[in-house]
């Protein structure tokens, strides 16, 4: 009994997607609480193995450092080109994993409970959800690559499946199908990074490719072009730019899933990645700034079209991908720890965020922020830890969102335009953040229809709330050796996860004044511009109606993106189907004979006129060949 | 010549096969005399089928051969267990379609019969002209298979061109061979291995041009580019499970025969045609991957999508090794059941639908939603997803290519399946975006859909087949290990250690 137990956990959720998928019309609720207990079982798991309870775990303590078990052996080429085994590994990055990944998965299904009642296709919502939780929970504690590589394409699927729950919806589906493209690109990227990895190490075993690259053994300019391919899942999976067009568009699924797979857990997967692999990507150093420029563009971008979006949960989706940003320019600066504390607090606050809206939503049918206002009355638990989180991410002392980015600026002290633009991107943050929470819960109602309507959600919708509320509230201190040492850990998160040597946590006092007043500026800005009356709302449009379009275009990457598809990709295909068309066939059998009747003066045509084409680029083919054949021997 | 063993024995899968073949056409022939249910041919040929199949169990980890022609060994076994079971699952599967539209219902089914031997003794030959005569048995049946479709003038255009230009490919093929015949004096693969192996340096040009016109004649069955021009008129003309038996029993014979001749006889002159075939899996790959993006007619649509697979195929005969060898057999045997739950759904829902456009699959996630389930998973699986056959299955075919040093093939083969991703999605969104056909629209004030049940019920014998299609492509994703030893065994007579 070791670790290798350590599939329970996405074992778990796996049987129950596929009970769920072929009984739940026979179940009693369609089988909503089996996958609840399910997880509430995988949530205890997880916390066993962070503060290894010896009942569970035979010998008892996660090391810190990692452990690799083997479960079994998945696939064998007996030929010996590659073995694949299903093996695991544990260390503090994975548990920081496991924790967020179970505890907000049981927030939300709990939250769903509430929110999805009454909706068709009840049943498959919750075995979807665990069919996403079992490969997001494969995919963290996956030992090597392949294994990674495939619940991170099922981590995709589900997220498909997901946003095109409401699949009748023409724009859910699109956006569906816009997710899938997109984030493949970058997994077709990833697959490559892993085959080269492999090429050179001879082994899919993270450990051991870390080992060989620490050591030397690859050859610096091919690792690099590995890595940056490997980087490219990442950027797929993790919205960043320029693959963060489906992000904001994935906000047609429910909202609940928009919590769990588009804040919370699936998007921080490429986070996870690059923070695993960072030991590789420090032997790179070029590869590191790629990935640090990479956030930092993101982070700051994102940001800035948060400003204008008047989606509730689009604002929402670009301060994702904007947090996310922050999070791989301090991998991008060599600290992990930063990295992963931050995306441990902002996936608290962030799920919290979307569950807030989500209660918004249920209660007025309304997303647009234009058309929202005043529900602080209607709907006080939602708009006070909507507050919370919103507090949280502006960064403001002593909730959890202050002390992660206090981490990524510390890391950025001594480059200095990174941290200027961190700075900016924080400020930016705060400004946003205020306005969407004015905008939706303070002021005058604005659409007084959806006001009248509103009420406050039921407890089984609120009770996620505060749970997530009080989380954000104090998940920020694990970063103190005290929190740390008190809840059983060697010390704050700081000597559990590091780059090369455990640091402990001093608070700099400079550091946290300068942050604070960036955070508490922002807001000042936001109340000023936005507090008060409805045409506050929509006034920015008038101050500089160009900058204001471009940002609302979303920088035109979108349409780029569709023109490159259109004219690129289709193109070409177009052209080669038209030379397939003119040399042989198409009209060939198309059912015009039908029409014509007459089947022998087809047959005629037909004979005159394209069986010989085909031949001739038979012919064609033969004779090219020959011909290099005979000029090259 | 008393050396020889002629134990016909082991020929007992294809004795079966041909007897079958003849009752089937007898049977069909005096079926008023004989006072028979037409209804018992289909039931017939897959007791056949299965019996072929079986019977040739016994000879797993033999190693015999039949007069030196034909050899039993893991390898044919592998190839006459696939083809056997793709003739049952296509019998099973199209019984209602094969009542209703085709004409001679019993030729029909002798020709499935015969095209199923063919592509066995193209598996197990050892000589040239016992390959080519299994090719043309293969080759015939199928010309009148195409073109047996009742009331469809498609189908007999579709039979025409595929007779002619089959004919020109048989032709080149022959010719080809008579040069490798030319060049080393003997028919018999063992004898070719040994004279090429001691330099061919005085029979270059022949050679070479033998070799071009094998591939040609070769890459015209397997619909390689630029020999696939018939291809999509063929799929599209002929009646669906002469298709589906087009894209895989056809098609499996043919890189059967090619991984027995590369791997064989023309290994020792592997530096003659290893860039030809690289160079045909890349245009091959490329342009069906391409084309497929313009195609409106599922049967169009998939024989592009089948020309793209032939790429990622050619790809590894080009890299031939033990290892790639294996993967493709892999790669064969999980294409082969996918493709045929495409196929096998296809023909479910022509049988209620009598359509099949693309455009005509709208709304059936609402209309039959696990019709819709099996096309979804297996157009996912040929588009390579992960945890379906597809991608385990390419993903160990381009691995095992990678190694052998054909890197940048291997990229533009991932990036082609990217974009194959593209293509099966417009089908998959018709299926689960769209309304279906005389659906009406939604209340605009509720939005709310009031619709009458438009549901419709698969046939129980589609439903088996296509179910355990499904499972089959979701079983091979998952583990496929079994496959892969089966593989591995096969592969291995080809490469002995």
């Amino acid at each position: 009994m070791g670790m290798e137990q350590v599939v329970l956990l996405p074992a778990i959720p796996a049987a129950i997607f596929v009970v769920l998928a072929l009984f739940s019309p026979l179940l009693p609720r369609r089988g909503d609480w089996l996958a609840v207990v399910g997880m509430a079982v995988v949530v205890v798991l997880a916390l066993a193995v962070a503060f290894h309870f010896q009942d569970f775990f035979g010998h008892g303590e996660f090391d810190p450092s990692g452990e690799n078990a083997r479960a079994f052996e998945w696939l064998n080429l007996s030929n010996g080109l590659f073995q694949i085994d299903l093996s695991t590994y544990v260390d503090a990055i994975t548990v920081v994993m496991l924790l967020v990944v179970s505890i907000v998965a049981l927030m939300v299904m709990i939250y769903s409970v509430g929110y999805m009642r009454g909706e068709a296709r009840y049943g498959w919502y919750f075995g979807a959800l665990s069919f996403f939780t079992a490969s997001m929970l494969l995919l963290v504690t996956a030992g090597n690559l392949m294994v990674l590589y495939f619940a991170w394409e099922a981590v995709g699927l589900a997220s498909f499946l997901l946003i095109g729950f409401y699949w009748e919806r023409r724009s859910a589906a699109e956006a569906a199908k816009k997710a899938f493209i997109t984030t493949r690109i970058g997994d077709v990227g990833l697959l490559i990074g892993i085959i080269l990895l492999w090429r050179e190490a001879g082994t899919f075993d993270i450990q051991q490719i870390i080992e060989f690259a620490e050591g030397g053994g690859f050859d610096q300019r091919y690792l690099t072009v590995a890595m940056l391919f490997l980087f490219m899942g990442a950027v797929g999976k993790s919205a960043q730019f320029p693959l963060h067009v489906w992000l904001p568009d994935a906000m047609e699924g429910p909202t609940p899933v928009s919590a769990l797979i588009h804040a919370a857990t699936m998007v921080v997967a490429g986070v996870y990645l690059v923070a695993r692999m960072l030991p590789v990507f420090d032997v790179v150093l070029v590869a590191r700034d790629v990935v640090l420029y990479t956030g930092l563009i993101t982070a700051f971008m994102a940001a800035t079209m948060g400003l204008v979006a008047s989606d509730i949960k689009r604002v929402l989706a670009y301060s994702t991908v904007s947090q996310l940003g922050f999070m791989f320019v301090a991998l991008g600066l060599g600290s992990p720890t930063a990295a992963m504390f931050h995306l441990f607090t902002h996936a608290f606050f962030k799920a919290l965020l979307f569950l807030g809206s989500g209660s918004v939503i249920h209660a007025t049918h309304q997303q647009e922020i234009e058309q929202l206002g005043g529900l602080w009355r209607k709907q006080p638990l939602t708009t006070w830890t909507f507050v919370i989180g919103s507090l949280a991410l502006a960064g403001v002392i002593p909730l959890a969102g202050f002390w992660s980015k206090d981490e990524i600026l510390h890391a950025a002290n001594h480059n200095l335009p990174v941290f200027v633009t961190l700075a900016v991107t924080a400020g930016l943050t705060a400004i946003y953040t205020t306005r969407l929470v004015l905008l939706t819960f303070f002021g005058e109602p604005r659409n007084h229809h959806a006001y009248e309507h509103a009420h406050e959600s039921p407890p089984i919708m609120t009770l996620p709330l505060l749970v997530l509320a009080a989380l954000a509230a104090v998940a920020g201190f694990v970063i103190y050796e005290g929190v740390g040492q008190a809840l059983g850990f060697a010390g704050g998160i700081g000597q559990l996860i590091f780059a090369h040597e455990p640091e402990v946590f001093h608070f700099d006092r400079d550091l946290a004044t300068f942050a604070l007043a960036v955070s508490l500026g922002g807001i000042g800005i936001g109340l000023v511009y936005w507090w008060g009356t409805a045409e506050r709302a929509t006034r920015a449009r008038g101050w500089a109606p160009e900058l204001h379009a471009l940002l609302v275009n979303r920088y035109y990457f979108d349409d780029l993106y569709q023109s490159l598809i259109n004219y690129v990709v289709l193109g070409a295909g177009s052209v080669i189907a038209v030379f397939d068309k003119r040399v042989v066939n198409e009209t060939g059998v198309d059912g015009g004979a039908q029409t014509v009747g007459w089947f022998g003066l087809r047959l005629k045509f037909l004979q005159t006129g394209r069986i010989p084409n085909y031949a001739l680029a038979m012919a064609g083919g033969i004779v090219t060949l020959s011909l290099v054949a005979f000029y090259t021997s | 010549m008393s050396d020889l063993n002629f134990d016909y024995t082991l020929l007992i899968p294809e004795l079966i096969l041909a007897v079958a073949a003849g009752i089937v056409l007898l049977a069909d022939a005096f079926h008023t005399e004989l006072r028979l249910n037409r209804t018992l041919l289909p039931g017939f040929t897959v007791l056949a089928a299965l019996a072929a199949g079986l019977t040739s169990l016994a000879w797993l980890d033999t190693s015999d051969d039949f007069a030196t022609l034909l050899a039993v060994d893991n390898f044919t076994a592998f190839f006459r267990v696939l083809f056997a079971f793709t003739l049952a699952t296509v019998v099973i599967g199209s019984y209602e379609f094969v009542a209703r539209e085709i004409r001679h219902q019993g030729e029909f089914y002798a020709m499935f019969l015969l095209a199923t031997l063919g592509a066995s003794v193209m598996a197990a030959s050892q000589e040239l002209l016992t390959a080519y005569i299994g090719l043309e048995l293969l080759s015939f049946s199928l010309y009148v298979a195409v073109s047996l479709a009742k009331r469809d003038p498609r189908s007999g255009e579709a039979g025409l061109k595929y007779v002619l230009l089959g004919g020109v490919a048989s032709a080149t093929l022959l010719y080809g061979l008579s040069l490798i015949y030319g060049s080393a004096g003997s028919t018999s693969y063992a004898a070719i291995s040994e004279t090429f192996a001691a330099g061919t340096a005085n029979v270059e040009l022949p050679l070479l041009l033998g070799l071009v016109l094998v591939i040609a004649g070769l890459g015209f069955k397997i619909s390689a580019v630029p020999f696939h021009m018939w291809t999509p008129d063929a799929y599209e003309g002929a009646p669906l499970p002469v298709t589906a038996i087009l894209s895989a029993t056809s098609k499996a014979g043919a890189i059967a025969l090619l991984l027995r001749l590369f791997s064989g006889p023309l290994l020792p002159v592997k530096d003659d045609w290893q860039w030809m075939l690289a160079v045909i899996s890349l245009t091959t790959m490329v342009a069906g991957n391409l084309i497929a993006l313009q195609q409106t007619n599922i049967k169009r649509l998939l024989a592009y999508s089948s020309i793209g697979q032939v790429g990622y195929m050619l790809l590894a005969v080009a890299t031939i090794s033990d290892a790639s060898a294996s993967a493709l057999l892999l790669h064969l045997g999980g294409y082969t059941v996918t493709n045929l739950a495409v196929f096998m759904a296809v023909i479910a829902f022509y049988n209620r639908q009598r359509s099949e456009r693309i455009a005509d699959f709208r709304g059936l996630a609402e209309t039959n939603p696990y019709l819709a389930l099996v096309i979804t998973a297996a157009l996912f699986s040929l588009s390579g997803m992960p945890l379906l056959a597809g991608f385990t299955t390419k993903f160990i075919l381009f691995q095992a290519a990678a190694q052998d040093g054909y890197l940048w093939l291997v990229a533009i083969a991932v990036v082609m399946s990217t974009i194959s991703l593209y293509y099966y999605l417009l089908v998959i969104r018709l299926m689960y975006v769209q309304e279906p056909d005389g659906a009406p629209a939604p209340d605009p004030q509720t939005g709310r859909l009031d619709r009458p049940n438009l549901r419709w019920r698969t046939s129980p014998a589609s439903y088996a087949v296509t179910a355990v299609l499904l499972l089959g492509t979701i079983a091979i994703g998952l583990y496929a290990t079994p496959l892969l030893e089966a593989a591995d065994d096969a592969a291995a007579v080809l490469f002995p250690a």
